[in-house]
């Protein structure tokens, strides 16, 4: 198993924070990501294929949502026209908008309960440990600090972070909100004959419906383009994109350096891995057991 | 020379003129029977009042003949002008009597009774006490909504589509001999202008800051309206929207006739508003509780003070969101670019 604690011969390498000894490998520098190879279609398991599915048609109904969403709200720019004209009017446009949404909250549905049961059935085995789910803690926290240190050239190296890390957790408690905000308020103006029968203000419910509908989706746009997309398809060494959001595996450099403590872990659940960085430590000089 | 020649001569003669005849679009054979073209065909036709302000006397003359006036003879409006070259001619009166023999009662006909509604109507200037209303230059004369080239055919039949329905010409026909009457008919009766060219002619006063707050309206109107999911549908020219018109008059009624909401008997009144968006063409299944939905909502402070901070709520927490994430991202990027950079040297 993993431990976090030094050797004495540890000091060939440096402090505690550079590296980290597996019983069997020997101490692995922090930084091994830079001497690993790695198969472009993903090393190591990450997503199940019910999160592949969930993602992809996420992904899809999103943009669909966004682009009918936008041109509507966006109705008096120029271009609106011409992106309606694209998907058929504002008949079909509307009808676009919300089976996509309708696919959207299946999605949610289905995700919802494969967290839910796969949570469930790791408790009930024993196997759960809050440490691989996206449940922020706060050590999230201290990496933030740690990563901008990094950023900044004030650390060595990068924070040993989970499965995963806080930039997941912000997006994923991002998503949580949208999803909830966007889709409460888009039932309230989806349904209107209904909730000006149900909300005793009805003029308050439908003001706020369409503040929130609107506002919350061009902060979903904005954060998806500028924080999602420059994290897993602008930053060097992800562009132009990471095939995890087909194969559901994740690059071994990707894993060691994003990933470290979730490597640590794979080290232990695939004993070829285990072999592999064995090989890399040799080639690379480093002392192994 | 021979008959035969000197007929080829006047063809050759005449063969450009036809031409051009041929090529001249339906539109020129207009009627300008004073001849008032031959002057005010010219775009720098003005001269500069005695208020010191440029008046254009220019027509275009395109404009004119695809407008429901094309037929009235310049002096059917322009009554004050009796010889070419003329003298300074009056402001053209509206009501007076013009060229169509209305075919019910058989008397020229007069917009007379449009005056007769407006005056009763919020937008006369005379109150119901019979005073004079304030500002009365801001209230809406005839030519502050009926712009000539706003009109424009739209066919009614099976579907509400732009153009002259033929199957509603081929009715026409069967008792309308002459092809021009039944054109120039039912593009004057048919027009309607589309909800949006509607919202336009309304926004020249409802969306004037100054206006509005001079009367103590609480909205610019056709801005809010354009905030709902009614108006932006509208921007996008679909025709069974509700226009202005559709909530603001009373069924059977003209927009000559539109009342305050103050008055009893207006359609947005408090006791009839709940009807208007449960009629046949909107929502008639709906509560009348639907017409309590704000129309005409304008998110700010002194309005909607509740709305107002949920909408700076949102903002803030888009930009408190987003930009500590665009620093990290930024950070995160400059690193990979330059991975031995660092700020003060590093650890």
């Amino acid at each position: 198993m993993a431990t976090e604690n030094i050797p004495a011969s540890s000091e060939a390498i440096g402090p505690e924070e550079d590296f980290t000894y597996v019983e069997g490998v020997g101490k692995i520098p922090r930084d091994i990501y830079k001497y690993v190879k790695s198969d472009p279609l993903g090393d190591l398991p990450r997503y199940s294929y019910h999160i592949v599915i969930q993602h992809f048609v996420t992904f899809v109904t999103f943009l669909v949502l966004a682009a009918t969403g936008l041109t509507l709200h966006f109705a008096d720019l120029w271009w609106a026209p011409i992106i309606m004209k694209l998907f058929g009017g504002i008949d079909m446009a509307r009808v676009i908008h919300r089976v996509a949404a309708f696919l959207m909250v299946v999605a949610s549905i289905y995700h919802i309960s494969t967290i839910l049961g796969g949570t469930f059935y790791k408790i009930m085995k024993k196997q759960f440990d809050f440490r691989r789910t996206q449940i922020p803690c706060l050590k999230d926290a201290r990496d933030i600090v740690h990563d901008i240190k990094y950023f900044l050239g004030k650390e060595k190296n990068r924070p040993k972070m989970e499965k995963f890390m806080y930039k997941q957790k912000l997006h994923y408690i991002a998503i949580l909100w949208g999803t909830f905000v966007l889709v409460s308020a888009g039932t309230t103006l989806l349904f209107p004959e209904l909730m000006a029968t149900i909300w005793p203000n009805p003029r308050f419910a439908q003001d706020l419906a369409r503040l929130m509908h609107a506002d919350e989706a061009i902060m979903a746009i904005t954060v998806i383009v500028f924080w999602h997309w420059s994290n897993v398809h602008l930053v060097p060494g992800r562009f132009p994109l990471q095939w995890s959001f087909l194969t559901g595996k994740i690059t071994r450099e990707h894993q060691i350096e994003e990933h470290f403590l979730e490597y640590i872990r794979n080290l232990d659940e695939f004993p070829e891995e285990k072999e592999y960085i064995k090989k890399v430590l040799k080639e690379k000089g480093f002392e192994t057991n | 020379m021979s008959l035969k020649i000197a007929l080829k001569n006047y063809f050759i003669l005449f063969l450009p003129a036809i031409t051009i005849m041929l090529f001249m679009p339906a539109t020129s054979f207009s009627a300008d029977i004073g001849n008032c073209l031959l002057c005010h065909k010219y775009p720098g036709i003005s001269r500069v009042d005695e208020e010191g302000k440029l008046k254009l006397f220019y027509v275009n003359e395109d404009i004119f003949n695809n407008s429901v006036h094309a037929k009235v003879k310049c002096d059917g409006c322009h009554t004050d002008i009796k010889e070419i070259p003329h003298k300074h001619a009056i402001k053209v009166d509206c009501l007076v009597e013009c060229h169509i023999i209305e075919p019910a009662s058989k008397k020229k006909f007069s917009h007379k009774d449009v005056q007769t509604f407006i005056n009763k109507s919020v937008h006369g200037v005379i109150d119901n006490k019979g005073k004079e209303k304030k500002f009365k230059e801001d209230f809406p004369t005839c030519k502050s909504c009926h712009d000539n080239p706003l009109y424009r055919p739209i066919s009614f039949f099976k579907r509400v589509r732009p153009g002259i329905s033929e199957q509603s010409l081929g009715r026409c026909r069967v008792c309308h001999k002459s092809e021009d009457f039944i054109y120039r008919s039912y593009n004057h009766v048919t027009t309607r202008l589309h909800p949006l060219n509607i919202a336009g002619v309304c926004a020249k006063c409802h969306n004037d800051l100054a206006l509005v707050t001079r009367h103590g309206l609480s909205t610019k109107a056709v801005y809010s309206y354009g905030e709902t999911f009614h108006g932006k549908a509208a921007s996008f020219l679909d025709e069974r929207i509700p226009n202005c018109l559709d909530c603001h008059v009373s069924k059977g009624e003209s927009v000559h006739q539109m009342l305050t909401h103050k008055d009893p008997n207006a359609s947005t009144s408090e006791q009839n508003k709940g009807k208007i968006c449960t009629t046949i063409d909107c929502h008639p299944s709906a509560s009348p509780k639907l017409a309590k939905y704000g129309v005409h909502s304008e998110f700010n402070l002194t309005q909607s003070p509740a709305q107002y901070f949920f909408t700076v709520f949102f903002i803030v927490l888009t930009g408190g969101t987003l930009l500590p994430l665009m620093v990290i991202i930024f950070l995160d990027i400059v690193r990979r670019f330059f991975p031995n950079a660092s700020i003060g040297g590093r650890k």
